[in-house]
């Protein structure tokens, strides 16, 4: 990998309202879209919400970004970069 | 003592419920989410599953009527079409999008820990107890704008076997599956633990719902318990004032439970009466059963925090459907999942008024409690 990862992002919407994980995944992606693109930053997102798991990498996939969800513990932690 | 009515429609219930609640929590089936996601991310997946489980009770209910299954049909406790339906619903369809979730998700939500649900739950019983204090003005209302000559169904109104009408549906449900549906998707990538296609928990829910109608007489319905617990907690403080209400002293409901000769009463006051041992047992399950789940999974977690218009948002949703659905009276799942598949036109009017008021509400979450 030629490019280093400067910076992740984390946001905790454990015990959020729904879709408060999908509105906060999409609004960020937006904001941080050239960041991403270029590798510069990653977004981690911890969240309670088992839809979330779904919805997210269904709709982040689909703007080109690579996502990975994984269970820590008690939540899962969604992972959005390039 | 109990009777052996009382303590079987008890058993049957809390099992519903139970197997209800484990159900949704693995799919994390949210009926408040699907009309929230259409107007707030264009995402129709859900209500493809949502109108499949309509579709799958619909056919259910059909065979078990054809068959001779069913004592009662329609179900005990449907009420005709009234124009004022609509208003309830539409305050409904906002209330849940705000509570982010339903009558039925705030209770799997809450059994799983999510404290937001809990401040739903507690809002939910302030307005049902709210609806006793304008109960004379909306039972007026009601039947000033009660339509079809009182009619509960479609079929009743059209004169024709409830078969004719099923037929139609499954023609048009056939074309559509050759035509619109085609190839769009009916499972979805989720990573979460346990995870149950929402198709099989939509399949899963149709037959707890036709348990119910079979073995206690109507589909899931919870919500007058929500107005008996909440009446239950108003007289501990102004006992002389629940027992001026009208709507909490009567008792209205008489109660046959199948495969029983004992007519039980009941109604919407703070007794343990026929709703009492219906609809309990019901809250109970979806909660024991969704916290069950989640603790198998090792999700069962409370987290303390939450923004202040989240906790404003979900009291004030709470609020806005505990009394919607005297209002209407019946929740969505008593609706949708009941009256839809039996063509109740009560069922019809709330779903007009549910859908603006679910836009009305995801606008709301977008644009203030969520930012």
């Amino acid at each position: 990998m030629s490019e280093q990862i400067a910076e992740l992002i984390e946001f905790d919407i454990r015990g959020q309202i729904c879709p408060s994980t999908l509105l906060t995944a999409l609004r960020e992606v937006n904001s941080h879209r050239s960041a991403l693109k270029t590798g510069r930053v990653q977004l981690a997102i911890m969240t309670d919400n088992r839809d979330s798991t779904a919805t997210i990498p269904d709709s982040v996939r689909n703007m080109g970004y690579a996502v990975t969800v994984k269970k820590t513990q008690d939540h899962y932690r969604i992972l959005i970069g390039k | 003592m109990l009777s052996t009515a009382t303590l079987y429609v008890i058993s049957v219930s809390l099992l519903l419920g139970g197997t209800a609640g484990f159900v949704m929590h693995r799919s994390d089936f949210c009926i408040a989410g699907v009309f929230r996601d259409l107007f707030l991310f264009r995402q129709a997946f859900m209500l493809r599953i949502l109108l499949l489980l309509i579709f799958a009770s619909m056919i259910l209910f059909e065979l078990a009527r054809h068959f001779g299954i069913l004592r009662d049909y329609p179900y005990l406790w449907i009420a005709p079409a009234s124009f004022s339906n609509i208003i309830g619903a539409f305050l409904f369809g906002i209330g849940m999008v705000l509570a982010g979730g339903c009558v039925v998700g705030t209770l799997y939500k809450m059994g799983s820990g999510n404290l937001l649900s809990l401040y739903a739950f507690g809002g939910l019983l302030f307005g049902s107890v709210l609806y006793a204090e304008i109960h004379p003005l909306w039972t007026s209302l009601f039947a000033q704008t009660l339509v079809f000559s009182g009619l509960a169904t479609l079929p009743q109104l059209l004169d024709v076997d409830p078969t004719v009408p099923v037929l139609l549906v499954a023609l048009l449900v056939s074309a559509l599956w050759a035509g619109v549906l085609r190839g769009l998707p009916w499972t979805r990538g989720a990573a979460a633990e346990g995870y149950l296609q929402p198709w099989k928990a939509a399949l899963f829910l149709a037959l707890i719902g036709l348990l119910s109608y079979v073995f206690v007489g109507m589909p899931l319905g919870i919500t007058t318990a929500y107005t008996k617990l909440g009446a239950m907690v108003e007289q501990l403080f102004f006992p002389q004032h629940v027992a001026g209400l009208s709507y909490l002293s009567a008792q209205p409901i008489h109660y046959l439970p199948p495969f029983s000769d004992l007519t039980l009463i009941g109604g919407a006051g703070p007794h343990f009466d026929a709703v009492a041992i219906i609809q309990y047992p019901l809250i109970v399950g979806i909660v024991l059963g969704s916290a069950f789940s989640a603790i198998r999974l090792g999700e069962f977690r409370v987290h303390l925090r939450a923004p202040r218009r989240q906790i404003v948002s979900v009291i004030a949703g709470g609020v806005m459907m505990g009394l919607a659905c005297r209002m209407t009276p019946g929740c969505n799942v008593w609706h949708l999942l009941g009256g839809l598949p039996i063509f109740s036109l009560q069922a019809v009017f709330y779903l007009i008024g549910l859908l603006p008021g679910a836009w009305v509400g995801s606008r709301i979450l977008q644009k203030i409690v969520v930012r």
